[in-house]
C-alpha cells in the first residue's frame, strides 16, 4: 500500500513538473553558435609534461600549464587536445609501461610561478585518452610527478607538492597499490611541506627517492625552502624512509630536483636549493653526493626549473632544460649549450621526453610551446601546432576585418586581423612588444597607434605602421612615493571619451595625447600596506623578485560608458574606489562589497560599469592567493553603497572578468580560472557557456565587438576564441524558448562571395583557426532535437518560384543554415567519363526580397530575406550585376540545351544496344551499329567520353561551355566583350549538335523504325510515341 | 580518397542499428526494443536503400545494397558517371570514376577488416557477447544539447566503437570510430536522424557528416528483397 502510494506520489509529482517545466536557456539553447579557436601556435604556451609511448614513439602525450592534454600519434605532425571537459591545467602525465593504454594525468601544474594554475586531482583513461575518469587526489591543487611501477601497473606513485597559497594536509607522496583506486600517503612531512619529485630504481621497484618542499606564496610575497624540504629514499617500496645528507649542503633546503641515469641507477644527480644551491652528484644510489661546479642555468630558478633527466641508455648524458636548455656528455661535469641554429629556443623549460628507442630524437616543453631534437638536443625546431598560448587580456578594434590584440604570459604582445585570405594562421599574428604581455589596447582615435607593456607597468605607444614604439610609462614625480605596478598593470582605453587612456600604479594617471603629457587624477588608491612592499626579499633561499609579487597596485581601471568623469578603479589588496568628477573625489566601497560577504582585501579582477544605468556596476573579486577558490562576481545598482553577490550552482573557479552586453542588459558574462559562464537573465541564473570552448577553459577577459557581435574570449592557455555573431542569445528569450520551432528574422543580406579573397594554397601546417563565414545564416531554433521527419530551408523568390532548398540540421537549440546566395545548378550533359563542375555551379541571384520557409518534421514557418546588391565592392555596379547575372543565364541555358540533346542520343543509343543484343539479323545489326556510332560521334564531341585520367584534359561543347559558365557564373564583375562574344559561339555549337543529332535521326530514324517492325521487335501501333524513344 | 571509403563503410552500416540502457545492457536492450525488437531484427536478411547526398545543390543517388553477412554494395551516380564499392566479409573494391578511379581497386585488407563487422544487418550491439564483443557504458554524454548515453563496443579483433544513445528515445545518434588503416589513425563521426520503421524495423533516413558532406536523405527502404549475390563481385 505504502509502495502503490509513493508511485502515486511520484506520478502526480511527475505531472505537476511536465506541466510546469520550463525551458531552461542554457549552453544548448545556442546549439551551432560556436567558438572558433584562433590560436595562434605561433607563439604556444607553458608545457608542463611530456610523455610518450615507449614501443610506438610517434604516440605523445602534451600537457599544458592551462590548456589541457594533446595528443599526437604522428611524432607531432598534428595534435588534438583529448581533456577539454577538465581541469586544464596539467601538472604530470604517466604511461604504464606495460599498457600504453592507460594513461594517468594529474592536474594542477607544479612550476609555481604567481599565475599558476590549480587542480582538481588525478585522471586516469584506460582507452589512450578517449575517455578519463576522475580518481581522487581532489585537494592536491598541484601535481609533480606520476610514476607507475615498471614491475607492477597496480603500484602508483604520485608527488603532490600540495596547495601554493595555503596550508594543506592534502600533500605529500601517495601511493596506490590497486590501480588508482585507493590511496595512501607514505611520506608526509607537515602542512606545509609538500613533495616535489618521485624516482623509482628502474632495476629494483621497492628503491624509490623522493624530495620533499616547504615552499608558499603570498599575493606580495613568495618563499622557496624551510625545515620541510628534504631528500628521503626508501628501499621497502615507501613503508619506511632515511633522509639523504651525506656530501649535501646544510639544510635548509629549497626544491630538490634529481633524477638517477635509468642504465646505470646507482648515478644520481640533484640540484639542492640550499644557501649553497648547487649540483650534487652521487654514484652510490644517494648515500653519499658530490658538488660539482655548474653553470649558471644549472642552477637557476630551482623553484621554476625542476627538470633533469639523463639518457636512457648513456648514464654520462645529462640533460638540464631550464631557462636555457644545457647537456652534458660527461656525466655532469661540464655543461655545453643548444645551438640556435634552426632557430631560438624559447626561454624557461619544464618538461623533456626521450624517445627510449633512439634517444638522440627528444621533445622539450617550454613557456613557449613544445620543440623537436633528432640530434640529442643540440637543434631544435619548433612545433607550431599547439594553441596552448597564455592570454591576459583581449582587445578590438574598428577595423573591417577589426583587428584582435592580446598579451601572454612570457611571449609579448600580439596583434592579428579577425579574417584574412586562407584563414587566420600563425602567419598572420604581429608582435608588438617583448616580455610578458598584458593589456594591449587599440587607440580610441587613432587607428595607427596601440598601446601594449611588458610585466610592471611597462608601457608602449606603438604605430603599426612601423612597428617602433615608444616608452609611456608615468615616472615618479616630486613628493610621491615610488611607483608601484602591478605584474598585469591596467592600461585601460576610456569607455565614454576615446580620447581618454588611463594606467595605474598606486595612483591612477590620465592621457589624452597618446601618453605624451600624463595628469596623476587620484591619491595612492590602495590600501599602502607596508607590509606588503617587501618584495625585495622574496624567493626565499633564491632570490626571486621579477615584479611578479608587487603589490598594493591598481589592477583594474574602467570609464563609465555613459559618463568620462566616473571612474572606477580596483585594486589587487581589496579597495574598490569610484570618482564621479574626473578624479578630484575618491569614494572607497570596499567595505560595502564585504558586507555582501565577499572577503576584504580580495583582488578587484574586473569592473563594469554598466552601459545602461550610471548607478549600475560589476565586479569581479577574486581571492585564490589567500587560498579560497570561490567565485565573487557582484552587482551594485546605488553606485556601490550595497553590492549583491551573483550566486549560481554551475561556477566554478575564481573569477576574473564580469562583461556586461553591448546590447542586452540582460545578458552577462563570467569568466573563472575554471570556465566561461552566461546569464540571459540579468544574473539570476547562470550556465556554463560550452559552445566548443573547452569546460574548464581559464577564461581571463572577455570582449564583444560593437559591429559583429563577435565574443572575444581571452585564455590562459587556449589561447582567444572567438564566438561569431552572438545576437541569438540576445534574440532567444524565454518565449521563444518555449517554442518548438522558431525562425528568426534575417536582417539584409549583401550578395557576395565572400569577404576574405579567393588565395591561397592549403596551409602547410601550424595552426589555422579559418575565418568567420561572411555570408550570414539562416537562423532557427528547436526546443529539442527533431526525431522523426527532417528539417529542410527552402527559398523562393518574388514570384513564388523555388531557388533552392538546403538539407538542414536537426540539433536541439539554436541552428545555423547557410544559403549560398545562388539558384540551383543546371542540369548538364552527363554520360562522359569526367567530372564537370558547370554541374555544381549555379548563378547568384538577383537582389530582391525573398521568402525563407523552414519545414522541420511537420512544421512550417515562413519569413523573408531581402538580398542586396554588395555596395562595399566598388567593381561591381548594380548594371553589371545584372548583365553578369543575365549572362550566367545564357549560358546555364546552353547547359540545359546540350543536356536534352545528350539525353536524347543516350536514350537512343541505349534502346539500339538493347535492338542489337535481340535481333540475328547481320544487316540490321550493321544498320542499328552505323546508327549507334553516328550518334557516338556526335556524342563524343558534345562531351569528354575518352578521358582516362584526370591529368589529361578533354574538352568538348560541355567542357567548353563551363569554362565559360564558371568564369562568368562566379566573378563579380561585368562579362568581358569576348565572354559575350563566346556565348554567342557556344550557343552555334550547341545547336549545331542539335541539328546533327536532327540529321542522324533523319536519316536512321524511319529505315530503322520499319526494320525493327519487320522483323518483329516493333510494334506498329504506337508510332508517335516509339518514333520518339528510339 | 581512404579517408572516403572508411567513412563509406561506416556509413553503410547505419543498417546496423543499435542502442543502450542503465547498464550497457539495459541500454542496448531499450535500443534494440526501438529498433523494433530483437525478433523483428533478427528476420533481416537483406536491406536496400536508395538515398540522396546533397553537394552544393546536386543530388547524387547512393544506393546500398546488403545482404545480412554475404556483401555490400553501395552504388553511386554522379554526372552520369556510376562508382561503386563492394564489400564481402574477405573481399572489397571501389570504383569511383568522378574521383579519378579509371578501373575498380582491390581495397587494401586492412580496410576490408575494418569494415567486415558492417556487414552484419542486425548491428554490432545486437547479441553483441554472442560476436565476441564487449560493451561499456561510459556514462551519460550531452551530444548537441540531447542527453545520450555513451556506449564503447570493443569487437573480438579489438576495434571499437562509440555509440551515443539518445536518452529518451534510445536510438543511435551519433556513432564515432578510430581506426588505424595504412600507418594512419583516421576518426569518424556519423550522426543519424529521422528514425523511420520500414516493416516494423526503424531506420534512420538521414545520415550527417558522410563523406564529409551534408546530410544524406534515405528515399526509400526495402527490406528482404531477393538480392543477386552476383552483385557483389566486380563486374556482377
Amino acid at each position: 500500500m505504502k509502495k502503490i502510494l509513493l508511485c502515486s506520489f511520484l506520478i502526480s509529482m511527475a505531472i505537476v513538473q511536465t506541466g510546469f517545466a520550463q525551458t531552461a536557456i542554457n549552453s544548448n539553447t545556442f546549439g551551432m553558435m560556436e567558438a572558433r579557436a584562433l590560436g595562434p601556435g605561433t607563439m604556444s604556451g607553458r608545457i608542463s609534461a611530456i610523455e610518450g609511448v615507449a614501443d610506438d614513439p610517434k604516440i605523445i602525450y602534451v600537457g599544458s600549464a592551462g590548456g589541457g592534454i594533446w595528443k599526437t600519434t604522428n611524432g607531432g605532425a598534428s595534435f588534438k587536445p583529448i581533456f577539454d571537459k577538465y581541469c586544464q591545467s596539467i601538472g604530470a602525465i604517466a604511461i604504464d609501461p606495460k599498457n600504453s593504454k592507460v594513461v594517468y594525468a594529474g592536474t594542477g601544474e607544479s612550476n609555481m610561478r604567481n599565475s599558476v594554475s590549480i587542480g582538481d586531482g588525478l585522471y586516469k583513461s584506460t582507452d589512450a585518452g578517449d575517455n578519463w575518469v576522475k580518481i581522487g587526489l581532489d585537494s592536491t591543487e598541484h601535481i609533480a610527478r606520476i610514476v607507475v611501477d615498471p614491475k607492477n601497473s597496480n603500484n602508483i606513485y604520485v608527488a603532490a607538492p600540495g596547495p601554493l597559497w595555503s596550508d594543506s594536509k592534502h600533500r605529500g607522496l601517495y601511493k596506490s597499490t590497486d590501480g588508482g583506486k585507493t590511496w595512501d600517503k607514505i611520506l608526509y612531512i607537515n602542512e606545509k611541506a609538500g613533495c616535489a619529485e618521485v624516482i623509482l630504481d628502474p632495476t629494483n621497484s621497492d628503491i624509490i627517492y623522493a624530495s620533499t618542499w616547504e615552499f608558499r606564496r603570498l599575493p606580495y610575497l613568495f618563499n622557496s625552502g624551510g625545515n620541510g624540504s628534504g631528500f628521503y629514499k626508501s628501499t621497502d617500496g615507501g613503508k619506511t624512509w632515511k633522509e639523504l645528507t651525506n656530501g649535501l649542503p646544510s639544510k635548509p633546503f629549497g626544491r630538490i630536483a634529481f633524477t638517477l641515469a635509468p642504465s646505470a641507477p646507482q648515478n644520481m644527480f640533484a640540484i639542492v636549493e640550499s644557501n649553497e644551491t648547487g649540483l650534487y652528484i652521487s654514484n652510490d644510489g644517494g648515500e653519499s653526493w658530490k658538488k660539482q661546479s655548474a653553470i649558471l642555468n644549472v642552477v637557476a630558478r630551482p623553484f621554476y626549473f625542476s627538470t633533469i633527466v639523463v639518457d636512457p641508455k648513456d648514464p654520462k648524458r645529462v640533460y638540464r632544460p631550464a631557462y636555457t636548455f644545457s647537456y652534458s656528455v660527461d656525466g655532469g661535469y661540464s655543461f655545453a649549450e643548444s645551438s640556435g641554429e634552426g632557430g631560438w629556443l624559447h626561454s624557461d623549460m619544464h618538461a623533456l621526453w626521450i624517445n627510449p628507442q633512439n634517444s638522440s630524437h627528444m621533445y622539450v616543453g617550454s613557456d613557449g610551446g613544445v620543440y623537436m631534437s633528432v640530434d640529442k638536443g643540440a637543434t631544435w625546431m619548433f612545433l607550431q601546432n599547439l594553441p596552448v598560448g597564455q592570454f591576459y587580456h583581449v582587445a578590438v578594434d574598428a577595423k573591417e576585418p577589426y583587428n584582435i590584440m592580446g598579451g601572454l604570459q612570457d611571449n609579448g604582445s600580439w596583434i592579428a586581423p579577425s579574417a584574412t585570405p586562407g584563414g587566420v594562421t600563425n602567419s598572420s599574428w604581429v608582435a608588438l612588444f617583448g616580455g610578458d604581455g598584458f593589456w594591449v589596447q587599440p587607440d580610441g582615435v587613432d587607428p595607427n597607434i596601440v598601446y601594449a607593456e611588458s610585466q610592471g607597468g611597462n608601457v608602449g605607444r606603438i604605430d603599426t605602421r612601423t612597428l617602433k614604439s615608444v616608452s609611456i610609462k608615468p615616472q615618479q614625480g616630486v613628493g610621491e612615493s615610488k611607483l608601484r605596478w602591478n605584474w598585469n598593470t591596467p592600461i585601460v582605453i576610456g569607455q565614454a571619451n576615446k580620447k581618454n587612456l588611463y594606467i595605474g600604479a598606486q595612483y591612477l594617471y590620465k592621457t589624452t595625447d597618446q601618453g605624451r603629457n600624463w595628469t596623476r587624477i587620484s591619491p595612492d588608491l590602495t590600501t599602502n600596506d607596508k607590509k606588503k612592499q617587501e618584495q625585495e626579499n622574496s624567493g626565499g633561499l633564491s632570490a626571486d623578485n621579477t615584479s611578479a609579487e608587487n603589490h598594493t597596485t591598481i589592477f583594474t581601471i574602467a570609464e563609465s560608458p555613459l559618463d568620462e568623469n566616473m571612474i572606477w578603479v580596483g585594486t589587487d589588496d581589496g579597495n574598490l574606489q569610484y570618482t564621479i568628477d574626473g578624479g578630484k573625489n575618491w569614494v572607497n566601497v570596499a567595505k560595502n562589497y564585504a558586507a555582501s560577504g565577499i572577503p576584504a582585501q580580495t583582488w578587484v579582477s574586473s569592473i563594469e560599469p554598466s552601459r545602461f544605468d550610471k548607478n549600475t556596476v560589476y565586479a569581479s573579486f577574486e581571492n585564490h592567493m589567500y587560498g579560497d577558490h570561490k567565485t565573487y562576481v557582484a552587482k551594485s545598482t546605488d553606485l556601490g553603497k550595497t553590492w549583491t553577490m551573483f550566486k549560481s550552482d554551475e561556477f566554478t573557479g575564481f573569477a576574473h572578468k564580469i562583461k556586461e552586453d553591448l546590447v542586452s542588459k540582460d545578458l552577462l558574462f563570467i569568466g573563472t580560472e575554471m570556465g566561461l559562464f552566461a546569464s540571459t537573465d540579468a544574473g539570476t541564473t547562470w550556465f556554463r557557456m560550452k559552445n566548443k570552448v573547452p569546460d574548464m577553459a581559464l577564461v581571463r577577459d572577455i570582449q564583444i565587438h560593437p559591429k559583429t557581435n563577435d565574443l572575444l574570449i581571452a585564455t590562459h592557455g587556449r589561447g582567444i576564441y572567438v564566438i561569431d555573431d552572438i545576437s541569438p542569445m540576445r534574440l532567444i528569450t524565454k518565449d521563444i524558448a518555449e517554442k518548438d520551432v522558431y525562425l528568426f528574422e534575417n536582417k539584409p543580406m549583401r550578395l557576395t562571395n565572400g569577404d576574405w579573397g579567393n588565395g591561397g594554397f592549403p596551409g602547410t601546417g601550424g595552426w589555422n583557426a579559418g575565418n568567420p563565414i561572411s555570408i550570414p545564416p539562416i537562423q532557427y531554433y528547436l526546443k529539442d532535437r527533431l526525431n522523426s521527419g527532417r528539417v529542410v530551408v527552402e527559398i523562393y523568390d518574388d514570384s513564388g518560384k523555388l531557388v533552392q532548398s538546403i538539407p538542414a540540421s536537426n540539433r536541439k537549440g539554436l541552428n545555423k543554415v547557410y544559403w549560398n546566395q545562388r539558384m540551383k545548378p543546371p542540369k548538364t550533359a552527363t554520360g562522359g567519363s569526367k567530372v564537370d563542375y558547370g554541374g555544381f555551379i549555379a548563378p547568384m541571384v538577383l537582389p530582391g526580397k525573398y521568402t525563407v520557409k523552414l519545414k522541420a518534421g511537420s512544421k512550417e514557418l515562413s519569413s523573408s530575406v531581402v538580398m542586396q546588391h554588395d555596395d562595399k565592392n566598388p567593381n561591381f555596379s548594380k548594371e553589371d550585376r545584372q548583365l553578369q547575372y543575365k549572362t550566367a543565364m545564357d549560358i546555364y541555358r546552353l547547359h540545359e540545351s546540350l543536356a536534352k540533346v545528350v539525353d536524347d542520343i543516350s536514350g537512343r543509343q541505349k534502346q539500339l544496344k538493347k535492338y542489337m543484343d535481340s535481333t540475328s539479323n547481320k544487316k540490321l545489326k550493321v544498320t542499328l551499329q552505323e546508327y549507334y556510332d553516328q550518334l557516338e560521334a556526335l556524342r563524343a564531341n558534345c562531351l569528354a567520353t575518352k578521358m582516362k585520367s584526370v591529368f589529361a584534359d578533354e574538352e568538348r561543347i560541355r567542357e567548353r561551355i563551363t569554362d565559360l559558365y564558371m568564369a562568368v557564373a562566379m566573378q563579380e564583375s561585368a562579362p568581358s566583350n569576348l565572354q559575350l562574344q563566346r556565348v554567342g559561339v557556344l550557343k552555334g555549337e550547341v545547336d549545331g549538335a542539335a541539328q546533327s543529332n536532327e540529321a542522324i535521326v533523319a536519316k536512321y530514324d524511319a529505315k530503322v523504325k520499319a526494320a525493327l517492325i519487320k522483323e518483329g521487335l516493333l510494334k506498329d501501333d504506337k508510332p508517335k510515341v516509339e518514333n520518339k524513344k528510339l | 580518397m581512404k579517408q572516403f571509403r572508411f567513412t563509406f563503410l561506416l556509413v553503410a552500416s547505419l543498417f546496423s542499428l543499435s542502442a543502450s540502457a542503465q547498464t550497457a545492457d539495459e541500454v542496448i536492450a531499450k535500443n534494440i526494443e526501438a529498433l523494433g525488437g530483437a525478433a523483428k531484427l533478427a528476420t533481416l536478411k537483406s536491406v536496400r536503400m536508395e538515398s540522396n547526398l546533397s553537394v552544393q545543390g546536386m543530388d547524387i543517388p547512393v544506393v546500398t545494397t546488403k545482404v545480412h553477412n554475404v556483401g555490400q554494395r553501395v552504388d553511386i551516380s554522379a554526372m552520369g558517371m556510376d562508382g561503386y564499392m563492394i564489400m564481402t566479409p574477405t573481399k572489397g573494391w571501389t570504383y569511383m570514376p568522378f574521383m579519378g578511379q579509371s578501373a575498380p581497386e582491390a581495397m587494401p585488407e586492412e580496410q576490408v577488416k575494418e569494415g567486415a563487422e558492417e556487414l552484419d544487418l542486425n548491428g554490432a550491439l545486437f547479441n553483441y557477447k554472442e560476436k565476441g564483443s564487449t560493451v561499456e557504458l561510459l556514462g551519460k554524454e550531452d551530444i548537441d544539447g540531447t542527453s545520450t548515453f555513451k556506449i564503447k563496443l570493443t569487437t573480438k579483433a579489438g576495434k571499437t566503437r562509440t555509440y551515443f544513445i539518445d536518452a529518451k528515445t534510445f536510438f543511435i545518434i551519433r556513432m564515432t570510430a578510430k581506426a588505424t588503416v595504412m600507418g594512419q589513425e583516421q576518426e569518424v563521426s556519423v550522426s543519424y536522424g529521422d528514425y523511420k520503421a520500414v516493416d516494423g524495423v526503424f531506420f534512420a533516413h538521414t545520415i550527417g557528416g558522410a563523406f564529409g558532406q551534408g546530410d544524406m536523405t534515405v528515399t526509400k527502404i526495402e527490406v528482404n528483397k531477393a538480392v543477386d549475390e552476383k552483385i557483389f563481385t566486380v563486374g556482377g
